[in-house]
């Protein structure tokens, strides 16, 4: 910006111009083209109407916009789309950043402030906005002795484990990026990534506070995976099924698993604040003693990229509450069949994407796991940290017994005929 | 300082006059910090101890009249010291006869000074005997003029109910050039961390303190001890 | 605890398994450095073994500025200003102790109305004082919520303090001789309502942080120290009134009014982090108390300063006065020479004398307790620095 301004001459600007063209033409010519051709030759091209989705068709949809609608119909149902915005990146994006914002907030008013307030004309909105910009412009150290690769690829690791897991959860029927039949079982099966990557980073970061945060995120995630896995199990026991999918379906049907396991979902709380190694388990990153625990070296994006992750992971196993013991996207119908009536008959006809039953389940889940986040939000601003030795004996004896106990209520449910797979059977 | 300044200053409030010519001579008499000084104080403003309420009550209320001041002689006007803690010190002179000598009696302090061979033993006696079982704070003065250097030890009871006002100043001089004195620190542990500062501000060596180290300053210190006389802060 | 032998004894007699500093392979050493957000402006190295603290050695000094060198050079008023900054949130109290000696060695005499206003900012400084200190505690154990809300109800009292002084902090207030200037108007009844509202907030506090089961996990049973051990090493304050030893400074050896004023001396019996934790927390609230009957027993006017003349100085003459502060008995040994200017003078503070307990309570200790203990000692760095 500071650079010295020279006179304008018009033919310094003509030939500007035809360099620009010049560029253009042979980027197009020699990338752009063949790029178009092997998409077009390798890729498979979805059916719209039952025709394949040529490129004349999808430039013809431009000047006609009523044969649009089909051909967004298909956009939306392609897997792209899930895993793009709903129920994928955009969507939890979008609700990581609210949960970042609310809880600032949130934990403002109980401790009798702010929170943030001037970054955007309400009350801070923008100030999320305003932390990336500041994290992607701070300068990365990479310390010295450490191993390089692994201090890179962590933290890339560390949103892409966490992405994993949203990628199995179900937003509204149908709406999953992997339906598959053991989703449960892969859900923790990612989960237990989490101590790995901890461990590997906190051991590449080449410093002393660093190993001793690794070694305590080692020791908590581990050992609260199994009151986590053990209070799962009760409703696999309940609903017969390890696809997300279909729990939620069987709570529909009978009522929803919090009335039959309390507990359990009590012990799956627990655990999913200590997997998010949030407070009061937020032994990992202490600050007062092991200044920022595994966390110590990172800085700008990196620290950035940790921290999306593990709001992704938050809203993840919120998400992963919701579909256990809430019922999901369970919920009364309070979306009209249509909203625009009568209007199929109208030149562009953009109500028909919509969809009662998607909208109403998107809505009703997206209330109960915001619920469930400001229920884990909660704790942050009521106790103080625990103590390794109190968290690990809380999470091998007591929470496991207790995960226990509920199971051997399911079971006894199951067995004593009162429920059974597709609901109540007493009635 | 003597009972009759303080009549005079309470007296005279504006007249500096008489305060300048009292304290001139003051300055005249005793060039040297006191060292020998057996003057009672006497504070009006200050309330008496619970212990010692009837003695020093007494102590306050037979103020002397007022004289134009020659404070090189001032003792022959003043009060008895405080019977309690005349006690105490003679419990001491008891023990140890003409080793300890008295600096002063007053009100809740005393001063005694003893040799640096003899402080071990006094103050394993203070502590068992007589019930001062913790020091407060160790200080070290340097006086060029005698080339000495004297440590004080500030020595305060917490489990004796009746000692708990008092402050006996326990005290040791010891040559300037080359400072040595025998470490308290079998005793009262409290003092490790004052002798250690002691040693790096003073240049006073404990024999038998486990640490004679550098402790407030920083680690590239390379100038005299800072508390001496002859350091200088630059620039002033 | 004198030396490395005695500490690793007494590690052995706790029953762990420490090796010794010579086999250093197991020992990984910590630098609880200035750069860190559990230390303050303070270091001490700590070795572990494991989880164990076996090795703690506190290393001062990084706030050093030769506060008693700088007062031999600078006039008995001069040397206000600059003696306050060692502990600037309790500045009230550490020129109360030095008015206290000066005035004796030079012998002024204060005006009544003088003292009670002495008092009453001196008790109001050590409310704000211990409201911070239990703030950083919070932090310490990972309580923001413990952060906020009293540094929040902190400034209700600064703002008292900023009407009687006209600073909030280090307001130079306290002079040989009485205090700079009289109260305002409305000082009284405004006083006597931020008070009753502190005092329900005291209330508050102990419901919901003293009562936490997390708060009393890390801290009830945590680094005991018997009422033995801290008469030994000479501990002082609120720390060794938690070790059932009740001395208090205005109760044994009363200053100017105190002996007028009825309080009780607060003090705990179990010596653990959590009675560490309790007693400033009853001492602020007996403050309250004394805040209230100083208000009322005040005389309606009156100097509150005397009248001294341009260079203040007295005969030849040792005072040693000491005053209770918000971390302990702080007291100034000040030798005067005769001129203005005093030949020495020596501030034995509460957290140099606390900072002894440090290492003695850290070992055998687990590394999550390291900042619970070590705030619970109520251990100002800058204080003890000078």
């Amino acid at each position: 910006m500071a650079s010295y301004p020279r006179d304008f001459r018009f033919g310094g600007f003509v030939v500007s111009l035809i360099w620009l063209i010049f560029w253009i033409l042979i980027i197009v010519a020699l990338v752009g083209l063949p790029l178009i051709f092997i998409i077009l030759f390798y890729v498979p091209l979805p059916e719209v109407d039952g025709e394949v989705l040529t490129p004349y068709l999808f430039l013809t949809s431009i000047l006609y916009p009523q044969s649009a609608i089909p051909v967004i119909e298909t956009l939306l149902d392609t897997t792209f789309f899930k895993v793009a915005v709903f129920p994928g990146f955009t969507y939890a994006a979008l609700i990581a950043a609210a949960t970042i914002f609310i809880e600032r907030k949130f934990l403002a008013k109980m401790q009798l402030r702010v929170g943030p307030l001037y970054a955007g004309k309400i009350e801070g909105i923008l100030q999320l906005l305003a932390d990336g910009l500041k994290l992607i412009s701070k300068e990365i150290i990479i310390p010295s002795g450490s191993d390089k690769l692994i201090f890179w690829s962590a933290p890339i690791a560390f949103v892409a484990t966490a992405a994993a897991v949203v990628a199995l959860i179900p937003a509204a029927p149908g709406w999953v990026v992997a339906d598959i039949d053991v989703g449960l079982l892969a859900v923790f099966a990612i989960l237990g990534f989490f101590p790995l990557i901890a461990l590997l980073f906190s051991w590449a970061s080449n410093s002393k506070y660093p190993f001793i945060g690794g070694l305590r995120a080692l020791h908590q995630l581990i050992a609260f995976e199994i009151p986590f896995i053990l209070s799962a199990l009760s409703v696999v026991i309940l609903s017969g099924t390890l696809n997300l999918t279909e729990v939620v379906e069987s709570q529909i049907q009978s009522y929803w698993f919090i009335f039959f396991l309390p507990i359990s979902a009590f012990v799956f709380y627990i655990s999913s604040l200590a997997e998010l190694e949030r407070i009061p388990f937020d032994l990992p990153e202490a600050e007062a003693e092991i200044v920022a625990g595994w966390l110590t070296e990172t800085s700008g994006m990196i620290y950035g990229l940790l921290q999306l992750g593990s709001y992704i992971k938050t809203y993840a196993l919120a998400a992963l509450f919701v579909i256990l013991f809430l019922g999901g996207w369970a919920g009364p119908q309070i979306f009209p069949a249509e909203i625009i009536p009568e209007s199929a008959e109208a030149i562009i006809p953009v109500s028909e994407l919509y969809e009662q039953t998607d909208a109403n389940a998107a809505f009703w889940f997206t209330l109960k796991t915001f619920g469930v986040i400001m229920l884990m939000l909660l704790p942050r601003g009521i106790s103080p940290r625990i103590r390794i030795d109190i968290l690990l004996h809380t999470g091998w004896y007591k929470l496991i017994v207790l995960a226990f106990i509920n199971m051997f209520v399911a079971l006894a449910l199951i067995y004593g005929g009162v429920l059974g797979p597709g609901g109540l059977l007493v009635r | 300082m003597s009972a009759n300044n303080k009549e005079e200053l309470n007296k005279l409030a504006a007249g500096s006059q008489t305060k300048h010519s009292s304290s001139t001579s003051d300055d005249t008499a005793q060039e040297q910090p006191p060292s020998s000084s057996t003057q009672p104080k006497q504070l009006p403003a200050k309330p008496s101890p619970p212990s010692a309420t009837a003695a020093a009550s007494a102590a306050t209320t037979t103020t002397p009249p007022p004289k134009p001041s020659l404070a090189s002689s001032p003792a022959k006007t003043q009060p008895e010291p405080p019977p309690f803690e005349k006690g105490l010190v003679e419990q001491l002179k008891n023990k140890f006869g003409d080793i300890v000598k008295v600096v002063f009696i007053k009100p809740l302090r005393i001063k005694i000074q003893v040799e640096p061979q003899d402080i071990v033993g006094v103050a394993s006696f203070l502590r068992d005997s007589m019930g001062f079982d913790h020091a407060e704070s160790v200080a070290g003065t340097d006086y060029p003029k005698d080339n000495q250097i004297e440590v004080v030890y500030h020595l305060g009871s917490y489990s004796r109910e009746e000692l708990a006002a008092h402050i006996l100043w326990l005290t040791a001089r010891t040559n300037k050039d080359d400072a040595r004195l025998p470490t308290l620190i079998n005793i009262y542990k409290s003092v490790e961390y004052h002798e250690r500062e002691c040693y790096e501000m003073l240049g006073v060596y404990f024999e038998g303190h486990p640490r004679n180290e550098r402790f407030l300053l920083p680690e590239d210190w390379a100038d005299i001890p800072p508390l001496r006389k002859d350091f200088r802060i630059k620039g002033r | 605890m004198t030396s490395i032998e005695e500490k690793f004894e007494e590690s052995k007699r706790l029953g762990l398994q420490i090796v010794k500093e010579s086999e250093e392979d197991r020992l990984m050493t910590l630098s609880v450095g200035p750069q860190h957000p559990g230390s303050g402006h303070f270091r001490f190295v700590i070795k572990v073994d494991g989880d164990y603290i076996v090795y703690c050695d506190p290393d001062p000094g990084y706030v050093h500025r030769g506060e008693e060198k700088m007062c031999e050079y600078r006039n008995v008023i001069q040397n206000i200003p600059h003696l306050e900054r060692p502990v600037i949130h309790d500045s009230a109290n550490i020129t109360y102790s030095y008015s206290l000696a000066v005035e004796e060695l030079v012998g002024i005499e204060v005006p009544r109305r003088g003292q009670f206003i002495r008092a009453i900012a001196s008790e109001l400084n050590r409310q704000v004082y211990t409201l911070y200190w239990l703030a950083i505690y919070g932090i310490f154990l990972g309580h923001s919520t413990m952060f906020m809300w009293p540094t929040g109800d902190r400034e209700v009292i600064i703002d008292l303090l900023e009407a009687l002084t006209g600073a909030r902090v280090t307001h130079a207030f306290n002079i040989p001789g009485g205090v700079r200037n009289d109260m305002p108007e409305g000082f009284r009844d405004r006083c006597l309502s931020q008070i009753r509202y502190l005092q329900k907030r005291f209330k508050e506090y102990e419901d919901i942080f003293y009562n936490n089961p997390l708060f009393r996990q890390r801290t009830e049973g945590v680094a005991v120290l018997s009422k033995e051990d801290a008469i030994k090493l000479g501990v002082t304050g609120s720390v060794v009134r938690a070790s059932s030893v009740p001395f208090d400074v205005r109760k044994a050896e009363p200053y100017d009014i105190y002996n007028e004023i009825d309080f009780k001396v607060q003090y705990m019996k179990t010596g653990d982090c959590f009675a560490r934790s309790y007693v400033p927390l009853l001492d602020m609230q007996e403050s309250c108390y004394i805040i209230e009957q100083l208000l009322d027993k005040m005389p309606a006017s009156g100097e509150v300063r005397a009248k001294l003349q341009p260079n203040p100085k007295g005969p030849p003459g040792e005072s040693y006065r000491r005053v209770e502060s918000g971390r302990g008995a702080l007291g100034y040994y000040i030798v005067s020479d005769g001129t203005p200017k005093p030949y020495r003078v020596k501030i034995s503070v509460g957290s140099f004398r606390n900072m002894l307990a440090l290492p003695y309570l850290l070992v055998g200790k687990r590394l999550a307790d390291m900042p619970a203990v070590y705030w619970s000692l109520n251990y100002w760095p800058v204080e003890a620095d000078r």
